[in-house]
């Protein structure tokens, strides 16, 4: 009974940190089309720049919630700001480009990123433990587990209700949904796709900075984390449903109690666990869990 | 009917491969050792454009670069065999039978599913590798000096005997390739791409020339492999990381899909800026890939091949200007 208790904490904390990561991506793909293979630069960036954040703040002397806005709000801005120049720059030329191309263009980009994340912060481990460790312990049934931890599904929470609010409840959300569902149908319903296209990918990359911000506290930040978390991030899209956020939810949900399961039960299959969960998935609805299957065109 | 085998492509991998083989003793070592990587490098690539052609994207090619390196390697640490053409046959046979049992599960998915498919099988067995004794866990497994069918080259001839070995392995699978490209089940292949169901309509089966595709593939990558693991002289995990795969169609995207020459360009091409971008700026390789990608795909999408195809044009044009030249 114990260890089933355990298995379903470690499996919620780890969903709540899958799904903080795959938001963006799934947003992304929903609005854009595209694979965003440039989140894990981003995702690195907001780590880099939170960590940086946290240590300047540890020696100026600011307390635990200064030195975590402070590395929040960074790495939001700085994924925003970038986001929006790679979106005018580079992207905005791309749109009419098959998938692979786009695909591989921001493969490109995670590429330039993280030898740039690299020039800028150095290659050395960057550590920021300092407000998880000020956060203390906190009993959870049989295991003592970080409140940071424990936040950190509280923020993924709160990020899925705020999504799922602006989306379904804002003017400018309704928007979004009408690009997704018919682009063209809606820019005749005067609805500005470009500027749609253009904020949905800067909030993206904005969520993808912050999944970076509320990991670096918890681990070392290194060169190369954007890229273990980007097959991640995809396998949970995948297995929710391309573009969805509720699928986005699931999908973290089972990637996330499959490897708490897989860590605990049988730690040499860690590894695979997510990959045959996705494999199972697709086995059984090939188009992930909450997308609807395309018609055929002939 | 024209002659089949008096082909512009197969006269010029002929002449390529018989070129090299006599321009051996005038290169220097790092360029042959180039070569012979690139070379190994160009067969999943290849496997990669036949996938792309269909409008299918891999990101798994290096799971059979892997198989095909590790059988060399096994074969070499655990069996003591050293015949380099029967490392080759098992990797090819070993590879054909996963892709032929994978290919039951794979070949129903299209777009990202199967890209995200094709990933999962290689880090799962890059999982594999990094944890398993019998394959040498992350260090890898060495590979010595090869024989030839009985054939046992000294140590002063190894090197000419491999990188023959790497260019008419390559001769002769380009080829093959080539013939199997201009048949007519492979015309199906970019067919796939363009309308499944008018295919199906023709009275094929989508999914079962996907899968022999994918099986077609797999043999090319597990050639290269057993070519990389032979010039490198070991075999170890990264092969079967996601992003060797992912090199694989950045060499298509490079070179473009034109003939199966082109990945091998593509491929040169990648190596030469990997010596020469490792050698004067090495923390900044992967900034100088990216950039590289990024403008070719931003300018060039269908590659760098495509400047053949404009070269021509301008050509054309100069000879007979009337005929698609502006007039003012």
């Amino acid at each position: 009974m114990n260890l089933a208790q355990i298995i379903l904490i470690d499996g919620i904390a780890y969903a709540g940190w899958l799904f903080l990561v795959a938001i963006g991506l799934t947003l992304v793909f929903g609005v854009l089309r595209l694979i965003n293979i440039a989140h894990g630069g981003f995702y690195a960036i907001g780590a880099y720049v939170a960590a940086y954040a946290i240590g300047a703040s540890v020696d100026a002397g600011f307390s635990t919630g200064v030195q975590l806005l402070l590395a929040f709000g960074g790495a939001v801005l700085v994924g925003g700001l970038l986001g929006l120049v790679l979106e005018r720059t580079v992207l905005v030329r791309l749109y009419d480009h098959p998938e692979v191309l786009v695909l591989f263009a921001t493969y490109a980009l995670f590429l330039m990123l993280e030898d740039i994340t690299k020039l800028v912060f150095g290659g050395a481990s960057l550590y920021a433990f300092q407000p998880r460790n000020a956060f203390g312990m906190v009993d959870l049934g049989p295991l003592a587990y970080p409140v940071y931890d424990v936040l950190t599904v509280a923020i993924a929470v709160i990020v899925a209700l705020g999504t799922w609010f602006v989306l379904n409840r804002t003017r400018t959300g309704k928007c979004v949904i009408a690009v997704v569902h018919d682009r063209e149908m809606s820019a005749s319903m005067g609805v500005n796709v470009a500027a749609i296209m253009t904020g949905t990918f800067v909030v993206g990359t904005m969520l993808g900075a912050f999944a970076g911000a509320v990991t670096a506290p918890k681990i070392a930040v290194n060169p190369g984390i954007g890229v273990e978390v980007i097959v991640l991030a995809f396998a949970v899209i995948v297995i929710g449903g391309l573009g969805s956020i509720g699928g986005a939810v699931v999908g973290a949900l089972v990637v996330g109690l499959a490897r708490a399961l897989a860590t605990h039960l049988f730690p040499d299959l860690a590894v695979f666990a997510v990959y045959a969960v996705m494999a199972l998935v697709l086995a059984i609805r090939p188009y992930g869990l909450f997308a609807r299957p395309i018609a055929r065109k002939i | 009917m024209k002659n089949r085998l008096i082909d512009p492509t197969i006269l010029a991998v002929a002449a390529g491969a018989i070129a090299l083989s006599f321009a051996y003793p005038a290169m220097p070592g790092w360029v042959t050792f180039l070569l012979q990587i690139a070379i190994a490098a160009s067969l999943p690539a290849l496997g990669c454009m036949i996938l792309l052609r269909a409008g299918l994207l891999s990101f798994g090619q290096g799971f059979f670069y892997f198989v095909g390196a590790y059988a060399l390697a096994l074969l070499y640490q655990h069996f003591g065999i050293t015949d380099a053409f029967l490392g080759i046959v098992v990797g090819a046979v070993v590879s054909a039978v996963f892709a032929g049992l994978l290919g039951f599960f794979i070949a129903r998915y299209r777009g990202i599913f199967f890209a995200m498919l094709t990933l999962a099988i290689t880090m799962v067995a890059y999982g594999i590798a990094v944890k398993m004794d019998l394959f040498g866990r992350s260090d890898g497994l060495n590979v010595g000096r090869l024989t030839y069918l009985g054939f046992s080259p000294s140590r002063e001839q190894s090197g000419f005997a491999l990188f023959l070995l790497c260019v008419w392995i390559w001769a002769v699978f380009g080829v093959l390739t080539h013939l199997y490209l201009r048949s007519r089940f492979g015309k199906l292949i970019s067919a796939i791409e363009d309308n499944e169901t008018r295919i199906e309509y023709l009275g094929w089966s989508v999914k079962k020339a996907v899968h022999i595709n994918y099986m077609v593939a797999a043999v090319l990558g597990s050639a290269g492999g057993a070519l990389v693991a032979a010039s490198a002289h070991y075999a170890d995990p990264s092969l079967s990381y996601w992003t060797t795969s992912g090199e694989f169609v950045f060499i298509v995207l490079i070179s473009g899909q034109a003939n199966v020459l082109s990945p091998l360009f593509g491929s040169v091409f990648l190596e030469l800026m990997r010596t020469y971008a490792t050698a004067y700026f090495p923390d900044e390789w992967q900034l100088i890939l990216g950039g590289v990608m990024l403008v070719i795909i931003l300018f060039l999408p269908s590659g760098l091949g495509h400047l053949f195809v404009l070269g021509r044009r301008v050509l054309l044009n100069r000879q007979s200007p009337s005929q698609t030249g502006p007039r003012s």
